[in-house]
């Protein structure tokens, strides 16, 4: 008989995420649902606003990814009014950017997946001399790997686990018997979360230098807001950008020395999820680090693209300000249109929540029905696929060297087909490799700066269209950036100097969305179905593949305590 | 670099929340007003050299990102909505609840919670000295700005006890 688990909320991911998943006689996964469970409609908040404040809002949207938001928003401004901002700005913006990425991707792979794989009670068992063996022969260049440093941390392991306060830690299905590392790899794993966790305190510094406060830097339309001067006293000076510089090299150690080895170690004792969780194979990035101006999507470091059924033969392009392209449907969403289902381009995108599901608590949603409180964004109809796994495979199809050069090399270090990509270990290993990309770039973007100011240009703003008696009386925008969980857009409309409409897809929207009016499941729902379940009280493996897209369902809400939260749920029927 | 520097305040007073998302602003709101009150006061009241006792912070819904501006602080006071209680009630959280919180939860929804970050300082020994909790059980927590009646009427109230609290906490820097 089909058993059904439902897992709600999800747990070590942002925001509230509901998951239905049939398994079938085998115990594999058979049907998923994935369920929004919070609205958030920001965008009702933004009618009526000045749009040159709309990314300090924007910037609260979600608790993770401040910077993105706020990009997205000056972006969108910035092209529905034709302004081109200088080239520091865009140096700037790139370089938070490519902060934020590598910060949010270590911190995902130690802190919120790494739990998946790696045992963290059974280090408690490793001999920490097999761990300092096993070290050196994982990460050679990583200095802490002697047996006294991973004794010590074993200690304090005991000391958190003996007071009876597993904290971070006691989320998690210890002793299950999909856990494969041995116990010394496994020690090896906790020392570098807390390495990790140490290290990504220190990172974020950049975003203060630019930005000016943390944690919510400051944007603004029409360029960055940061003045620059090598040899001042008060503005970014040298002294600043020789910090800037000495995080990045730091940043550079961590990725290069420890997180891609400990991701091609972990890795490879689980080469089985490479045939696991591809999903949909339909993927979709809209491209950017620009080098030319964000106009210029030739230019830009992570192109743009879509490829559709998992054919790396041919990437086809995508236009956020197309209408025909991407369209929001609700046929099974709560929300409600004027004009019944059809599906609607953000630039005429209406948020009139519509809740029609059952009283909570329910037990069960009805998949005929609507059941989210996400849209279903579709490109052409089709389902996508956002996030490293997608920005990844349209690099390494556009035939980018840099691309093909870190894919290559993985696969060959791990023995797998270039098919292994499509799959949750795909999925995780992008997430690696396109932050050592990242890094490499992050470099160069600092290098790009500091050139530009010893060339004496220090202008980082053009706010020639500050003022709204110079704008139209109505006008529509974009813009776009790459979050680290995959693409994002914001699509404004300005009428009289005001905000008349906003929208923003957010990446999660894509992947954890529910079906559409013609039954396509999102990309969640479509990763799950096949998945082996050992336990399915324990549903550790249906995790792997949800934390595998780094859910960020972004409400934000944010209560302290207990009582808030409701526990991480599993029921199987 | 060393975390906590010596040019920084002692004391940090971080305030947590959604202000997009009603009564989830509440820790905000508190410390909008602790900071104009007290702020001033607090910080005339400076160690030698000039520092500042207290430094006022909007933590936002900011996770583990907020460790480089706890660590090693001799004092922090959290202002936050509480999730427990009647809606408008005010919460002084010390040590000891904190640690029977932490062992009542059983999981958490979401990684930006002042647990899980007072848990990660502690796993790297470099959790505050000193830690105290002041918040408003929220009424309301849904898309919008500005509080329900019920948490706007508490805010007196909460307002006082967090001024104990960083009177409390500013003397034992003192003592």
């Amino acid at each position: 008989m089909a058993r059904k688990i439902v897992v709600d909320p999800v747990t070590r991911i942002e925001g509230h995420l509901r998951i239905e998943a049939m398994l079938d006689d085998g115990g594999k996964i058979k049907d998923a649902m994935s369920t929004g469970t919070m609205w958030r409609g920001i965008e009702v908040i933004l009618k009526g606003r000045d749009p040159r404040d709309a990314w300090a809002f924007c910037e609260r949207i979600c608790g993770v990814c401040t910077t993105v938001h706020a990009l997205a928003s000056v972006r969108a401004v910035e092209n529905a009014l034709g302004i081109r901002v200088p080239p520091n700005a865009d140096v700037i913006r790139n370089i938070m950017f490519l902060t934020q990425m590598v910060q949010d991707h270590v911190v995902h792979f130690y802190h919120l997946h790494a739990l998946d794989w790696v045992d963290i009670v059974s280090a408690l068992k490793a001999d920490p001399a097999g761990t300092e063996a096993l070290a050196k022969k994982v990460s050679p260049k990583w200095p802490k790997s002697s047996e006294g440093y991973f004794r010590d941390v074993q200690n304090k392991l005991k000391k958190f686990v003996e007071s009876g306060q597993l904290g971070l830690f006691q989320n998690a299905y210890w002793g299950h018997p999909a856990y494969k590392l041995p116990a010394e790899a496994n020690l090896m794993a906790v020392s570098h979360y807390l390495e990790a966790l140490a290290w990504q305190k220190e990172l974020v510094k950049i975003h203060t230098v630019f930005g000016g406060k943390n944690p919510h830097p400051n944007y603004l339309v029409g360029g960055m807001a940061s003045a620059l001067n090598i040899e001042g006293d008060n503005a970014i000076n040298m002294e600043r950008l020789n910090l800037v510089k000495s995080k990045i090299e730091e940043a550079f150690s961590i990725v290069e020395d420890m997180y891609i080895p400990d991701l091609l170690a972990v890795a490879s004792f689980y080469l089985d999820w490479a045939s696991i969780g591809g999903g949909l194979g339909n993927y979709m990035s809209y491209g950017d680090v620009p080098q030319r101006g964000i106009g210029d999507p030739k230019g830009y470091l992570f192109p743009r693209g879509v490829i559709l059924n998992k054919n790396l033969g041919e990437v086809m392009d995508v236009d956020p300000a197309d209408a025909s392209q991407i369209q929001e449907e609700i046929s099974h969403s709560w929300y409600k249109y004027p004009n019944g289902s059809q599906g609607l381009h953000p630039w005429d995108g209406v948020t009139e929540p519509n809740y029609t599901g059952p009283k909570p608590p329910y037990t069960e949603l009805d998949e005929t029905k609507a059941y989210s409180w996400l849209k279903a964004p579709r490109w052409k109809g089709h389902s996508m696929e956002v996030g490293p796994l997608a920005r990844v495979l349209i690099g390494y199809a556009s035939g980018r060297a840099e691309f093909k050069e870190v894919v290559n090399e993985a696969l060959g270090r791990l023995k797998a087909p270039p098919a292994a990509l499509f799959s949750t270990l795909g999925r995780t290993a992008a997430r690696g490799l396109e932050t050592k990309l990242c890094i490499h770039w992050l470099l160069q973007e600092y290098e790009h700066l500091i050139t530009n100011l010893k060339t004496g240009d220090s202008n980082t703003a053009d706010n020639r269209k500050w003022d709204p008696s110079t704008w139209p009386a109505d006008c529509k925008g974009y813009g776009f950036t790459e979050a680290p969980r995959g693409a994002l857009c914001h699509w404004i409309h300005i009428k009289d100097s005001k905000i008349e409409n906003y929208q923003a897809v957010v990446p999660s929207t894509w992947n954890a969305s529910p079906r559409d009016a013609k039954g396509q499941l999102g990309a969640y729902e479509s990763a799950l179905i096949g998945t082996p379940m050992a336990d399915p009280s324990r549903p550790i493996e249906l995790l792997r593949t949800i934390h595998s897209f780094d859910p960020c369902l972004a409400c934000a809400s944010h209560v302290f305590g207990p009582d808030g939260e409701s526990l991480a749920e599993v029921i199987v029927r | 670099m060393t975390a906590g520097s010596v040019d920084r305040p002692p004391i940090l007073v971080l305030g947590l929340g959604n202000q997009l998302l009603g009564d989830d602003g509440a820790g905000l709101r508190l410390l909008e007003l602790l900071e104009a009150g007290q702020g001033r006061a607090a910080n005339v009241e400076s160690l030698g050299g000039g520092t500042p006792a207290v430094e006022f912070i909007d933590g936002g819904t900011q996770g583990l990102a907020l460790l480089g501006t706890i660590e090693n602080r001799q004092g922090l006071l959290i202002l936050d909505a509480v999730g427990s209680g009647s809606a408008g009630e005010v919460h002084s959280l010390d040590a000891r609840d904190l640690a029977a919180l932490r062992a009542r939860r059983a999981s958490t929804a979401h990684e930006g919670n002042a647990l899980e970050l007072l848990e990660a300082a502690t796993l790297l020994g470099v959790a505050p000295a000193r830690t105290v909790v002041v918040g408003i059980t929220p009424a309301m927590l849904k898309t919008g700005i500005g509080l329900s009646p019920p948490v706007e009427a508490a805010l007196p109230e909460a307002l006082r006890q967090a001024g104990l609290a960083l009177q409390s906490l500013i003397s034992s820097l003192t003592a």
